[in-house]
């Protein structure tokens, strides 16, 4: 029979600070990361619009489709690694990570939209077209705030993805709550307890953030359930 | 004799008019197109159309399914885009000049048949946001102009209600009150009622039947018979992407010249 020693965590004040901390990170940098990564994306949708220039949607095109095709793990140690070299210049581990987020992001983002906007049919448009509004306004008040709505929910899935590599980070160092984690259980050897208790985190941590997304959700698409 | 259609209040942006009837009546017709031509890839859908409607004019199009109607009228505001000949809008020709489309389509108004009101934003926002946008116009004057034709319309109470919570009628009495928001000189309807319950076609008629008596410029694509003999100054019949046939509706309907516009009527009628 396995002896359950969750004690071995709660004893040590410290490991309850790594681990505290560890979540404070977590939650701070894919919070960021995901805002940052919102604003990035909406920028490369708006790329990537009938009236943008070829060479502008191309590009953005081109780098959404490489940053969804290469792992995380590889944009992250190019961006902390990679990039500091070319440029020799240093940022934080704690910089580097949430440019990396951003980064990947921001493409899976524009991609979830883009599927959004392609989902409003060209009936809006015209009627927006009739009433003399500009492409840019059509844009921004018709199509925009309905694609939004219709892919809230995949967004929120894909925010919450984000979150979960936050894991990744810390490889380079970055004190996130995995990295807490293995901290703990690198000096009290109770792996199967510590994970257990990263595990509920984890999970709490995500049923904060889905608790917030349908409060956000019911404010800003209040006509969604009426549908 | 507009007061249906015209603001009391009207910004810096918009000249002042004495008498728009007699003006706009000098400046030439309201429509004007000469030998317009569309294609879509191969297949022309409209084949040397010539047409000119009066400012004031009512204007019934109808004609099987396939026929062009739509299209016709959509090219009114370059919802499509003609190949071939020129279109002439209050004045305005067609072309590829967005200015020159956007100055005709703050003046020409559009109903859709599948209504198109935007779910987003409520009955009231939906009336007030073009009037925003497109002509520039203070919150509380978009307001009071939204109200007085949602009034017009007869449904104001709905104002804060969501497209979604409205019956199919009422939706598409606040997409004519919308198209009115911009006060135009021409109103266009794209089979305004065949997506409509039998039972809220009426409603809506009643509405289209007040916006001719305050002297509107119409063009209607529709099938409803009793509303072009009603209202209708003209009626055209359309097939195979070709104006077959027009008459007033007295002649159109009781003495039909063409053997397609008989077999047409004598399916509906």
């Amino acid at each position: 029979m396995f002896d359950f020693r969750f004690y071995e965590i709660w004893r040590e004040p410290e490991y309850i600070d790594r681990l505290l901390h560890g979540c404070l990170v977590s939650i701070e940098l894919s919070t960021a990361g995901g805002i940052l990564g919102m604003i990035l994306g909406l920028v490369l949708v708006s790329a990537q619009g009938k009236s943008s220039p070829k060479l502008l949607s191309g590009f953005a095109q081109g780098y959404i489709e490489t940053v969804r095709n290469t792992p995380f793990i590889v944009q992250l140690f190019f961006v902390a690694f990679g990039l500091p070299q070319l440029l020799h210049y240093r940022w934080s581990f704690e910089a580097s990570a949430l440019l990396a987020m951003t980064l990947n992001f921001s493409a899976y983002f524009a991609e979830v939209v883009r599927a959004g906007i392609s989902s409003i049919p060209t009936g809006q448009i015209e009627a927006a077209g009739s009433l003399c509004l500009t492409k840019r306004q059509i844009f921004l008040d018709i199509v925009l705030p309905q694609a939004l709505c219709n892919v809230y929910p995949s967004l929120t899935s894909q925010f919450v993805f984000l979150f979960l590599t936050t894991g990744l980070i810390s490889e380079i160092g970055v004190e996130d709550l995995t990295w807490a984690g293995r901290f703990v259980a690198d000096r009290n050897f109770r792996d199967f307890e510590v994970f257990i208790v990263l595990t509920v985190l984890y999970v709490a941590i995500v049923f904060g953030y889905k608790a917030i997304f349908n409060a956000l959700n019911r404010y800003a698409f209040p006509w969604r359930s009426i549908r | 004799m507009f007061w249906f259609c015209r603001t009391a209040v009207k910004g810096p942006y918009r000249v002042q008019k004495g008498n728009d009837m007699s003006e706009t009546v000098a400046a030439g017709p309201a429509v004007s197109i000469r030998s317009m031509s569309k294609w879509y890839g191969d297949f022309q859908v409209l084949k040397n159309i010539n047409l000119t409607v009066k400012f004031g004019e009512r204007v019934v199009i109808c004609g099987p399914s396939g026929s062009g109607k739509s299209t016709l009228i959509r090219c009114l505001n370059r919802l499509e885009v003609h190949q071939d000949g020129d279109i002439v809008v209050n004045g305005v020709e067609l072309t590829m000049d967005m200015k020159k489309v956007e100055a005709v389509r703050r003046e020409v108004g559009m109903v859709f048949q599948s209504f198109n009101l935007f779910p987003h934003l409520t009955v009231l926002q939906n009336c007030v946001l073009a009037q925003r946008r497109a002509l520039k116009r203070s919150k509380q004057e978009a307001t009071e102009v939204a109200m007085r034709f949602l009034t017009q319309v007869r449904i104001p109470e709905q104002r804060d209600k969501f497209p979604g919570q409205l019956s199919g009628g009422q939706q598409q009495r606040v997409a004519i009150a919308r198209a009115l928001c911009l006060e135009p000189k021409i109103m266009l309807f794209d089979e305004p009622t065949s997506a409509l319950d039998p039972e809220m076609v009426n409603e809506v008629l009643d509405t289209m039947v007040g916006m001719a008596k305050t002297g509107m410029t119409m063009l209607c694509v529709t099938h409803e018979m009793g509303f072009a003999r009603q209202v209708a100054d003209r009626v055209i019949f359309m097939d195979a992407g070709q104006i077959v046939e027009q008459n007033d509706p007295e002649s159109f309907f009781t003495n039909p010249q063409h053997e397609r516009t008989k077999a047409f009527l004598g399916q509906i009628l």
